[in-house]
């Protein structure tokens, strides 16, 4: 167990260091990035941009460096200057950027002829004294290049991410309670009325996306029942402006519990529908499964009650493909409403997301994908723990 | 001594009768799958969304990206006619006067091709690297599933947005070569081929991140079927790697990934949808599933993704 624990985790680390600095490099390939409106700026010449104050700027957001080393000064806010061995400064001379392209031909003394494409090198000397981010390893994620420009990425984080807990938070809880009760139930009234009735919401549920049931949901309760005047909700966004009259439910006041709740209600729904759909299916299947096996008739045969039978014996047993399914809860809590987020424009982790990649902010969308790996990761690890504790046969080595 | 003769001659033609019929695997295959009622009336919906979208050109009344200017931001409602040309908009309009019905059977083309060429090219590269994971083992096994593990263990929807991001709006950086642009461009019926080359993009992102559930399927098959006698009948005999690859295990290992193909389409189809909804993958104008939503007034206006 400690062995598979330390193994996993080195397995951790390789991944979590080969995904970050791919995506990092995939993000850096983008075209325009941040720097794209001060370019635009620069061809038109009622509004011409000093070449030096356009350096500088890149000086500001590292892209006068190299790939590799701005990988590593993200990842643990190194090199930040000359390597220091023994109070000695060393390699200072090392190019590790360019702040300016153009061919330049050094002619040495001896003849040689060395032909750079570098017009203004940047050295190792003169990364000290800029600032750097501590490193995402002491959970600096730099500043927000485009979103909010200037602050830090994890403010912007902090902003949004306790309304994407909140959505996910509820939503799977409320989709767990009804699909595991629904789906032992179904499994063991097999061909009753109820498991027609759920089986075939369930397959509708499962079978379209999200983005189907988003849309459909504000143009039925949103759109439609307003027009009928009936209880609507409203068509996304978080907070109203001004005090709402809604039919039946009365006046509700902007930014008071009750508009947080409208705003959240449908989304929320949504969400907690488009899970439970396919969860019923899953675990429906898996009790369905052992129910037919040889020791749930021994279990009958010895005398056993119905609620024994079934509690005890099938659906401890169905726990496996269960716990696979209930970790990936923790990667969804961060960027797993990405597209209803979008339909609701609700300010959560995945608007931001989507917001990020848009704006060319790679700071925050790398930090974005980073908590979706880190989560995705540890939900693969919890899964093999409770495996073990699920299935005493399962080993760890 | 005559009755007897002649009646284990009736018995033998009366059971000798349903042999007679001679059913072939199609056709046990067809009966059964017609006694299915749902599966038939799939079979309808798929087979009039497949026929409209092969006749996409042929049936649609306007052009794919034809916009009226004196019926944009009118939401003209279904059966209503064109004010310019008089056609009927079957579906109406969307908030900048495209016609929805035209729109939507050129999204159908579109999409269904991505998610069919996506999910192939997937199977494909699944099945050959299980294949080779599952019969060699050995090195190549080892690295083969390393990459699988490192490629199911990604967040799936973000990685695919940043990738799709980045990748999909710089054509250059996914060399693409020119006849596979063309092959794209005649069959989504493109004028540009910009919009081809997006579109291939796209396909080859899905194709990276969706073969490892196919390769891992395979493996796991090829394990167990390399095993049986047949197959070592067959290396006794004399048979190379390949031909015992290609004409024994492929053929018994492939059964369960024609199912994961199914399930795989409709997640392409999804994924697809999804990107291009979020506005990151297939561009406005070219219509696809993920954009030609018909929103309503209602929902456009309140300023947030409306295509």
């Amino acid at each position: 167990m400690v062995n598979f624990l330390i193994r996993r985790f080195v397995a951790m680390i390789v991944m979590f260091l080969v995904i970050t600095f791919v995506a990092y490099n995939v993000l850096s390939l983008a075209p325009g990035g941040p720097l794209q409106e001060l370019m635009q700026q620069q061809q038109n010449s009622a509004n011409r941009l000093d070449p030096f104050a356009l350096e500088r700027v890149m000086q500001r957001y590292e892209f006068d460096i190299d790939l590799i080393p701005r990988y590593t000064r993200w990842l643990v806010g190194q090199p930040d200057g000359p390597l220091n061995l023994f109070g000695q400064e060393m390699f200072g001379a090392t190019q590790v950027g360019c702040l300016r392209k153009g061919e330049t031909i050094f002619k040495y003394p001896d003849g040689r002829v060395v032909v750079s494409d570098c017009e203004v090198p940047v050295y190792l000397n003169d990364l000290k004294g800029r600032a750097v981010s501590k490193g995402i390893l002491a959970l600096d994620f730099g500043t927000s290049q485009g979103v909010l420009r200037g602050r830090p990425v994890s403010e912007v984080l902090n902003s949004r991410i306790g309304l994407t807990l909140l959505l996910q938070g509820i939503s799977s809880l409320l989709a767990l309670a009804i699909a595991v009760p629904l789906g032992i139930y179904t499994a063991v009234k097999q061909y009753s009325k109820l498991d027609y009735a759920t089986t075939t919401v369930a397959f509708l549920g499962s079978s379209l996306p999200s983005l189907f049931w988003g849309l459909m949901g504000l143009l039925v309760f949103a759109v439609l029942f307003k027009q009928w005047g009936l209880p609507y909700f409203p068509a996304g966004t978080f907070v109203s402006n001004t005090p709402q009259t809604v039919p039946l439910i009365g006046v509700i006041e902007p930014e008071s519990f009750a508009d947080r709740a409208w705003h959240l209600i449908l989304p929320i729904l949504i969400l907690t529908f488009v899970s439970l759909s396919g969860w019923i299916r899953y675990i429906r299947a898996s009790v369905l499964e052992v129910l037919k096996q040889d020791y749930v008739r021994t279990a009958r045969a010895k005398g056993l009650t119905e609620r024994a039978v079934i509690l005890k014996h099938a659906v401890r047993n169905a726990l496996i493909p269960f716990i696979t399914l209930v970790v990936t809860i923790l990667p969804g809590l961060v960027a797993g409403a990405i597209i209803t987020e979008t339909i609701f424009s609700l300010p959560g982790v995945g608007n931001l997301l989507v917001a990020a990649i848009y704006g060319s902010d790679y700071n925050v969308a790398m930090a974005v994908l980073l908590l979706s790996v880190v989560l995705t990761l540890i939900a693969y690890v919890l899964a093999d723990i409770l495996y073990t504790v699920a299935d005493p046969r399962i080993r760890l080595r | 001594m005559a009755i007897t003769a002649i009646k284990p001659q009736k018995e033998n033609e009366q059971a000798r009768k349903p042999l007679a019929r001679a059913d072939t695997q199609f056709n046990i295959v067809a009966r059964r799958f017609r006694r299915h009622r749902l599966a038939m009336v799939s079979l309808l919906v798929l087979g009039v969304i497949l026929v409209a979208s092969i006749l996409a050109k042929q049936i649609s009344p306007f052009e794919r990206d034809y916009l009226n200017v004196e019926s944009a931001a009118k939401f003209l409602p279904p059966l209503s006619r064109s004010p310019e040309t008089g056609a009927m908009h079957w579906l109406g309009t969307n908030q900048i006067g495209q016609d929805l019905f035209t729109r939507l059977v050129y999204a159908a083309r579109i999409s269904l091709t991505t998610a069919m060429l996506a999910t192939t090219l997937s199977t494909l590269v699944g099945t050959i690297l299980g294949t080779l994971a599952g019969y060699f083992r050995g090195i190549l096994d080892s690295v083969i599933q390393r990459v699988i593990d490192f490629f199911s263990n990604l967040p799936q929807l973000p990685i695919l947005l940043i990738l799709t991001a980045v990748l999909v709006t710089d054509p250059r950086l996914i060399p693409i070569p020119t006849f596979v642009i063309k092959f794209l461009q005649a069959i989504m019926l493109f004028d540009q081929e910009r919009e081809a080359r997006v579109v291939a993009a796209l396909i080859l992102i899905l194709t990276l991140l969706g073969w490892t559930g196919v390769a891992r399927l395979m493996r796991g098959q090829v394990l167990q079927v390399r095993e049986r006698d047949f197959v070592e009948g067959a290396r006794a005999l004399g048979a190379n790697s390949l031909a015992i690859i290609t004409r024994h295990i492929v053929p018994n290992a492939f059964p369960p990934v024609i199912v994961a193909f199914t399930l795989g389409l409709a997640a392409s189809l999804t994924a697809e949808t999804g990107l291009s909804f979020l506005g990151v993958g297939i561009q406005n104008p070219v219509p696809t599933w993920g954009i030609c939503w018909p929103l309503p007034r209602a929902i456009c206006s309140s300023g947030r993704i409306c295509h």
